[in-house]
């Protein structure tokens, strides 16, 4: 399901595709990273918004990144901003929702934002790698 | 309404109502208490009226024949004492005595039963607003959790599989501590006797819940503990007050961040504890009313309006104060200021 003829090379690497983790709690990046890692994704990490947009605007990210997932309770800019953010600037970028509240107003409100998946912590790895190969394919359509 | 000279009372007894009468008393400008009396010097009103500043004596007919006593208040339950004092009593004094001052003492018993009510009410209805910092504060280890036991079901290095298993251990404990200190916290107000309280465990103890309500994102945390302070008083209700307090800070610099300051001074036998913060602070002419009952500034459905009228309601029961100083976009400090509690324990005079 993650396989996908527009992979690029990561050190070397066969490479999937490149997803951002927005997160402020480091256990939630490893895990969310190491249960990517395994379907071939390259993972960046930034730890609240103001650091996603600095991933994000930085070097050839602003290119090569695929999709984005993104937590909401952050400290600085928190995920609600961020992610109104990410969707006006950069459109074409995918974006996850991958929350510890499960709040349905704040979900209905990122779906009409173009939001692909809302998803609720604990998520199972199959479950969100699906949400990422479906959030690929979004990416991939962006790209025609 | 407005007296300009307290009418002076004396307590007669000081078991649990006479200690009661005493507390709820000694709260009201316009009584003075010149004196409580009771046979038995251990009794619990003589050693709350000891730490009070209010005369102690054995000497009933001294008491209520000497100080210009307007008011007898007879809660010994004792019928030898009515005949004596039917008998005894100055002309200018009025008796409260036998099913009058039985009325009373139930009176008191059952506003402090809707005191604790209330206090409970408030405490419930707090805590709906945890549901967001508990969920995330759940969910995120939860979701360290499967994911790492996703990946020790496939995981072949023996070191990684121990390196993960202790990750998983730890998550376990960090989430049954949030269950543990919630449960502790939401249970009604324990009945007990007053003790000592360490102030500097409870700040850190509160600190810990008010987590739950508010988000602490932004806000930088400032601690001045004086070590060794310590208060009378029930511990649940204490750690209600600061929650209420910290949660207060921590809403008022919920746009822009800030610093919440806890500090914590024992001077000249009294604790003063200060609650600070740098947030929007409060107008001036609100400030007076900022205590009473169904205040409240926060958006309906978002504040019971009963925080500040409990924790001065508990304050003023533990014979403590509290001051309040606050600019407009500069912040609030709230101090406390308690009578200092004997490590030791009190009892002998």
């Amino acid at each position: 399901m993650s396989d996908f003829n527009s992979g690029f090379f990561v050190g070397g690497e066969a490479c999937n595709g490149r997803v951002l983790v927005v997160d402020d709690e480091p256990d939630i990046r490893k895990v969310v990273k190491m249960t990517l890692q395994k379907a071939g994704y390259a993972v960046l990490e930034a730890e609240n918004g103001e650091k996603a947009i600095e991933v994000i605007n930085s070097g050839e990210n602003r290119l090569m990144l695929d999709v984005m997932i993104c937590d909401i309770r952050m400290p600085k800019v928190n995920g609600a901003e961020a992610i109104a953010y990410f969707r006006s600037n950069y459109p074409h970028v995918p974006l996850i929702v991958l929350t510890g509240f499960p709040d349905t107003d704040m979900a209905t409100s990122f779906l009409r934002q173009g939001v692909v998946d809302y998803l609720v912590k604990p998520v199972e790895g199959e479950k969100l790698r699906s949400a990422v190969a479906r959030a690929m394919e979004q990416r991939e359509l962006a790209r025609l | 309404m407005e007296h300009s000279d307290p009418t002076k009372v004396a307590i007669l007894g000081a078991g649990r109502g006479g200690r009661a009468l005493l507390d709820l008393l000694h709260q009201i400008p316009s009584i003075e208490i010149v004196g409580i009396t009771d046979r038995d010097p251990a009794a619990p009103g003589l050693q709350r009226a000891r730490t009070l500043h209010i005369p102690v004596t054995t000497n009933v007919p001294d008491l209520i024949g000497n100080h210009g006593v307007q008011l007898i208040m007879d809660v010994t339950g004792n019928p030898e004492m009515e005949t004596y004092l039917k008998a005894h009593k100055p002309p200018t004094a009025d008796i409260l005595s036998g099913s009058a001052s039985r009325l009373l003492w139930k009176l008191i018993q059952h506003e402090s039963k809707l005191e604790a009510e209330l206090l409970q009410a408030e405490k419930l209805a707090g805590i709906g607003s945890f549901a967001a910092g508990i969920a995330h504060d759940i969910n995120n280890p939860l979701q360290l959790i499967l994911g790492l036991a996703e990946n020790l079901a496939e995981e072949r290095d023996v070191a990684a599989v121990h390196e993960q298993a202790l990750d998983i251990i730890e998550a376990v404990k960090r989430t049954s501590a949030i269950c543990r200190d919630l449960t502790r916290y939401s249970r009604r107000a324990s009945p007990h006797e007053d003790v000592s309280v360490s102030i500097n465990a409870k700040l850190d103890e509160a600190l810990k819940i008010a987590r739950y309500a508010s988000s602490f994102h932004d806000i930088e945390m400032l601690k001045q503990y004086q070590p060794g302070a310590a208060v009378k008083g029930n511990p649940d209700e204490l750690l209600h007050v600061f929650v209420n307090l910290i949660t207060n800070a921590v809403h008022a610099m919920e746009q822009a961040g800030g610093t919440l300051t806890l500090e914590t001074r024992v001077l000249g036998g009294q604790v003063d504890i200060r609650i600070s913060d740098t947030g929007c602070g409060i107008a001036p002419e609100k400030i007076p009313e900022i205590f009473e009952p169904f205040f409240t500034t926060k958006a309906p459905g978002k504040g019971t309006g009963l925080g500040l009228y409990n924790v001065n309601t508990i304050v003023s029961k533990m014979h403590g104060q509290i001051t309040v100083e606050s600019k407009v976009d500069q912040g609030s400090t709230f101090t406390l200021t308690f009578p200092h509690a004997q490590p030791a324990g009190e009892g002998s005079p």
